[in-house]
């Protein structure tokens, strides 16, 4: 884990209202493994708290982010210019743990939720991957490339704009007798990974399942006991240092 | 390099900066990023006697120059703390602050004759809401403020007592000069200002709890007068905080009146906000040829 100061590379519009953030930190971070996010400063003093994201490429000292416009701190984001500075503390989190042993991973991502995803599949040549993913529209569709790795890819979209009508979570169900997965990773809204656990509970499917989550943040280490997520015992865990990578039954969704 | 050391009530601290509760843990996290032993001291996560849940999320929003937080006191109970933590503290060297908290004036008591004599200072948070008075916090009224302050000092032989004021009252001198009275051995603050950050499209507070503490940058004006307030209305010594980002922001606190100071929701905006400050206290101190930063406490000229 480290503070540095990174200099921005690129800054790229990649979908309708999405960017690629590349960054250069001046030395390196250490090993970055898939899941894995980064809390990255908006660049004005008046916004105190960095902003998470998952890291979609760690290449040398270079990384990116992809991100979408939600609120003050990522249009400022999507501003920025080549050789400003902005503040990064990385890597943070678990990230996603792929037994050696699992081999046919089927990977499940919604909208903004599937970023995370990508260095999974890029990063794990040895294994075979399925990806079902979901965006809202076309427009919004992005890192088909990255994903078009999977041994196969479905997209789908909310009104039929690409691929056919549907959502993430069905469009796996629908053709789950098709992929024999030792794995599921998934990463999306709140409600997608809800619907997740209710399909896989009625459907008796006993695979493995990880899920990345999404909580607010202020120290992004796991020190102020901001972000934290229910456990199924009811305790609670950080999701910025315990997570954000958790067993889907190991947690209230 | 200036001298940084500063004594409060007995404890030697090797710089005026200290680590402001609940926003560093129990310091483990941040020594992932930096050897911690090159701050003054950390103030410990809120502790009560019962290992608490706290709030449910969010507990986060910002506003510009501020945040605001509601975490509810989500902590592992005093006894897991002295098990598990306060050796770590203790082997870092830095002055170990257990900031305590209870729902009613006895659990103050308690909580402080089980760390007498473990930890170098105990703070009493007695901002958060009480049984005792009536759901409001002990923090308010002054007559409180004694008698929280007085008990808790009963409870402790050998550890000193800092009492943590809460700004959201009516006299902050009255209230200080309450907590000497009561037997404090030194005051801090201020703890966060009440406040609501509302999400206008869902018509909501983005917390989860409507109502948080406001830290950051934004308070920095309001702590400074307060803490100038109440140094010049006790005769014991005061830590300073409230938005301090910055070295220039920690010297004037000290120019202000306080002996040292802490450091809260700096650490989230900059992981190394900390050993940052002191770098730049010790550079602010030698370019005006100050050799020891005692001597600038209290130095403040009123127009
Ligand atoms: C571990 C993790 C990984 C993430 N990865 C990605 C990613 O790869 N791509 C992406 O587009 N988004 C991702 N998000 C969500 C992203 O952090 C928020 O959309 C972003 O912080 C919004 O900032 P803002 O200033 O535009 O919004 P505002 O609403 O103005 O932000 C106000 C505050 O709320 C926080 N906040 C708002 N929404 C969220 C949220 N969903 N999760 C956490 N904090 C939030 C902000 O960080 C900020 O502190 C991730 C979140 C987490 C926790
Ligand atoms: C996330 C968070 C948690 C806090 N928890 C506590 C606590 O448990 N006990 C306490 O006395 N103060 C707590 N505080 C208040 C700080 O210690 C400090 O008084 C306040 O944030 C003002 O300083 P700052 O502007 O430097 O952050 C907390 C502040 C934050 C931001
Ligand atoms: S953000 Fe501080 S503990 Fe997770």
């Amino acid at each position: 884990m480290k503070e540095l100061v990174a200099t921005v590379k690129q800054v790229e519009n990649i979908a309708e209202n999405v960017w690629a953030l590349t960054v250069t930190l001046p030395e390196s971070a250490g090993e970055i493994k898939g899941g894995q996010f980064l809390n990255i400063s908006t660049g004005d003093g008046s916004r105190l708290l960095k902003r998470p994201f998952g890291i979609v490429k760690a290449e040398g000292n270079d990384v990116t982010v992809c991100f979408q416009v939600k609120g003050e701190g990522t249009v400022a984001l999507s501003q920025a210019k080549k050789g400003d500075k902005l503040a990064v503390l990385l890597p943070l989190g678990n990230g996603f743990v792929i037994p050696e042993s699992a081999k046919n991973v089927v990977v499940i991502g919604g909208g903004v939720g599937i970023f995370p995803l990508v260095p999974v599949i890029c990063g794990n040549k040895d294994k075979k991957f399925y990806s079902y993913i979901g965006f809202r529209n076309k427009n919004c569709a992005c890192l088909l490339d990255e994903f078009g790795k999977s041994e196969k890819l479905t997209v789908v979209t909310d009104d039929g704009s690409l691929g056919k009508k549907n959502n993430a979570v069905n469009a796996y169900f629908e053709d789950i007798d098709n992929v024999s997965a030792d794995l599921i990773i998934a990463c999306g809204p709140p409600v997608m990974l809800r619907a997740l656990k209710q399909k896989m509970q009625e459907k008796g499917v006993k695979t493995p399942c990880l899920v990345s989550l999404e909580e607010r943040m202020g120290c992004g280490i796991g020190a102020c006991l901001v972000c934290v997520c229910k456990k199924s015992d009811g305790s609670n865990a950080r999701v910025c240092k315990d997570g954000p990578v958790f067993d889907i039954n190991e947690v209230q969704l | 390099m200036a001298n940084l050391s500063v004594e409060i009530c007995g404890v030697k601290l090797k710089n005026p900066v200290i680590a402001a509760s609940g926003t560093f843990g129990f310091g483990r996290e941040f020594d992932e990023i930096y050897d911690i032993s090159c701050i003054g001291g950390v103030s410990t996560k809120g502790l009560t006697n019962a290992s608490r849940l706290g709030n449910p999320v969010p507990r986060i929003a910002e506003g510009h120059g501020v945040i605001l937080n509601a975490v509810g006191l989500q902590n592992p109970g005093v006894k897991h703390f002295i098990e598990n933590d306060l050796d770590f503290l203790k082997n870092k060297g830095v002055a170990v602050i257990a900031n305590v908290a209870g729902s009613t004036l006895e659990d103050y008591g308690t909580i402080c004759s089980t760390l007498d004599g473990l930890v170098d200072m105990v703070e009493l948070n007695i901002s958060c809401p009480n049984v005792r008075a009536g759901g409001m916090a002990l923090g308010i009224k002054p007559e409180n403020i004694e008698e929280v302050t007085a008990l808790s000092k009963s409870n402790l032989k050998k550890t000193p007592l800092m009492v943590k004021l809460s700004p959201n009252v009516e006299s902050i001198a009255t209230n200080a000069k309450a907590a000497e009275r009561g037997g404090a051995d030194c005051i801090s603050l201020v703890n966060t200002f009440t406040g609501m950050v509302i999400d206008l499209e869902k018509r909501r507070p983005v917390i989860a709890n409507n109502t948080g503490g406001v830290s950051g940058a934004g308070i920095k004006p309001i702590a400074l007068k307060m803490v100038y307030e109440a140094a010049h209305a006790v005769k014991i010594p005061v830590v300073g905080m409230g938005g301090i980002m910055s070295g220039k922001d920690a010297l004037e606190f000290m120019m202000a009146g306080a002996k040292a100071v802490q450091v809260g929701t700096a650490n989230f905006a900059d992981a190394l906000a900390m050993p940052k400050i002191i770098n730049e206290m010790n550079g602010w101190l030698d370019r005006h040829g100050i050799k020891n930063v005692n001597e600038i406490v209290d130095t403040l000229q009123l127009n």
